[in-house]
């Protein structure tokens, strides 16, 4: 609140105050009243009203710098009508209601959206949970039925089953702090899993596995992990080469931290797509050769990735291959 | 022959698990009603215990604590939740091993049959294959036959154990690759016909011939 705007916002009153006072003079001037008799009323009217102005502005300007300061200081400003301070004057007092209440029908409609989302990501972990007894029960019945067609058909399974676990994995990314834990794991069990869970695309596709020093030390979440480090090898096989295809897994210790390195001989991405990859939706012109892309899967790994302090990066050359890098931090007070 | 109680209400899943585990010539036992529990489950006298955790009226958790309390049997939890707290709470109950649905079978066999060897209720014996008179030791990969006695490397044995395990039957390149794989050996499909090759080469040199034979296209069967 300047003196400006205040004036322009008294403008009006200051006017009528002063035309009234005109024509108070005027008529005082032509009934031959002594000009000090008008110098006298000009004062009389205009001295109590100035004061009047000047207490009532530094009333005001008092109020919106407590107002300024409060913001300043908020991180979240929205909670700004919680710490107002109480004035002594009503404009401010009913100014404070309003925003009081403007806040609370705020959170409550924050609140609904809130619970809705809630509602909805309970229903999808029930829902997974639902769907894996068929999953596994299916998955029983070809086991006790081996031929071709059940081989086949178990292939695809296994494919619902990574979509199925994707769709947890993503309900969860917000709330990663729920049910973490960060223990010592062997990236060489997480490694030797993921690999086995794809096994068979492994051998169908006739794809060559280097594992190269993963008997390797970090501390981080076993689940998260092995649902990251699969993402990874899934995009692998996904964009490998049509023949001759590798994939090279190896881990590097560091002085302050442990890496781990996807790198295969695929298809590799555009330098100009490289940047967006961990953008949530990007399929860029690999997705639309292969169209079976979602952008979904980077941009989860990246997300979780985050959320458990891991560094995750990227390197690709068109034709050559690509490179992913996790990057473990080693300091233990780092948790 | 070991018994295994199977506590699952998935109807289904306690069918398939049923014959999947009577395949590999375990006795089960399966109960289809769920009261008193803990009681049919130590009356049962049995070598092993899977253990669902999502059951009607009491769940696999509460269970699992009853029977610890009386009993030593080996106990694994399977749940379709797969959250480390899971995991931990089963552990802090006393089961000795966690698998999360669906699961690989193989990798549930394997689970199982590791525990059994761990609690003694496996004899030592059955460490040993036999087929036409070869011996097949697989703790440490030795065959014997006659009076021969030769050593496989780890590959090899893995190979012709698992031939002999599914005796009559035609295994797939790639069914014995799968295998392989879930055993922690990721070779490639180069080295299996070399690793085929060398164990007809090291059965012949004691005597054996034509055992595993070659069906074209198909894979590889011992009749």
């Amino acid at each position: 609140m300047t003196i400006k705007n205040y004036l322009n916002d008294k403008v009006v009153f200051l006017g009528a105050n002063s035309i009234g006072f005109l024509i108070l003079a005027g008529i005082l001037f032509y009934s031959a009243f002594n000009t000090t008799l008008i110098l006298y009323t000009f004062l009389l009217w205009f001295l109590p009203l100035t004061s009047f102005m000047i207490l009532d502005y530094l009333k005001q300007r008092k109020y919106f710098k407590s107002i300024n300061t409060l913001m300043d200081k908020l991180d979240k400003k929205y909670l700004l009508p919680e710490v107002i301070t109480d004035t002594h004057f009503p404009i401010g007092d009913e100014v404070n209601d309003i925003l009081k209440v403007v806040s609370r029908d705020m959170h409550e409609h924050i609140n609904f959206y809130k619970d809705n989302k809630e509602d909805y990501r309970e229903y999808i972990e029930t829902w997974v949970h639902e769907i894996k007894t068929p999953i596994a029960s299916s998955k029983l019945i070809i086991e006790n039925n081996p031929n071709e067609t059940t081989h086949k058909i178990e292939t695809q399974l296994e494919k619902i089953e990574d979509f199925v676990e994707q769709v947890l994995y993503y309900s969860r990314s917000n709330n990663v702090e729920k049910d973490y834990i960060i223990r010592s794991l062997n990236l060489k069990h997480v490694i030797t899993d993921v690999v086995k869970r794809n096994a068979k695309d492994f051998i169908n596709e006739k794809i060559k596995l280097e594992l190269d020093a993963i008997d390797t030390i970090v501390y981080s979440d076993a689940k998260w992990l092995e649902f990251i480090i699969n993402q990874l090898i899934i995009n692998a096989i996904k964009y490998r080469t049509p023949t001759d295809a590798k994939i090279h897994i190896s881990t590097q210790t560091h002085e302050n931290s442990v890496t781990l390195t996807i790198c295969d001989n695929g298809i590799g991405i555009d330098e100009k797509d490289l940047s967006r990859v961990f953008d949530k939706g990007f399929t860029g012109s690999n997705g639309r050769k292969l169209k079976k892309s979602t952008g979904i899967g980077l941009y989860l790994c990246k997300k979780l990735c985050d959320r458990l302090n891991l560094q995750l990066s990227i390197n690709s050359k068109p034709g050559l291959g690509t490179s992913v890098t996790i990057t473990f931090p080693m300091l233990m007070d780092h948790y | 022959m070991e018994k295994i109680i199977i506590i699952e209400d998935e109807q289904i899943i306690r069918e398939e698990l049923t014959n999947l585990l009577k395949k590999y010539s375990y006795r089960i036992a399966a109960p289809e009603n769920f009261d008193n529990i803990v009681a049919f489950i130590l009356n049962e006298q049995a070598d092993l215990l899977l253990l669902d955790v999502n059951l009607p009226n009491y769940d696999g958790y509460y269970i699992c604590k009853e029977v610890r309390k009386k009993s030593d049997i080996p106990i694994i939890m399977v749940t379709s939740r797969d959250t480390d707290s899971d995991e931990l709470m089963s552990m802090n109950l006393g089961a000795d091993d966690f698998v999360s649905k669906p699961y690989h079978s193989q990798i549930l066999l394997a689970r199982i049959s590791s525990l059994l060897k761990r609690s003694g209720s496996t004899p030592a014996q059955s460490n040993i294959l036999t087929c036409d008179g070869i011996q097949l030791n697989l703790a440490n990969a030795r065959l014997k036959y006659d009076t021969h006695e030769i050593d496989l490397t780890k590959n090899e044995m893995k190979i012709l154990a698992y031939l002999i395990e599914n005796r009559g039957q035609i295994i797939s390149r790639s069914a014995l690759m799968e295998y392989l794989w879930n055993s922690d050996y990721f070779v490639e499909d180069s080295v299996l016909s070399v690793n085929v090759t060398r164990i007809r080469k090291k059965l012949e040199e004691i005597g054996i011939k034509d055992l595993i034979k070659t069906k074209r296209g198909l894979g590889y069967i011992i009749q």
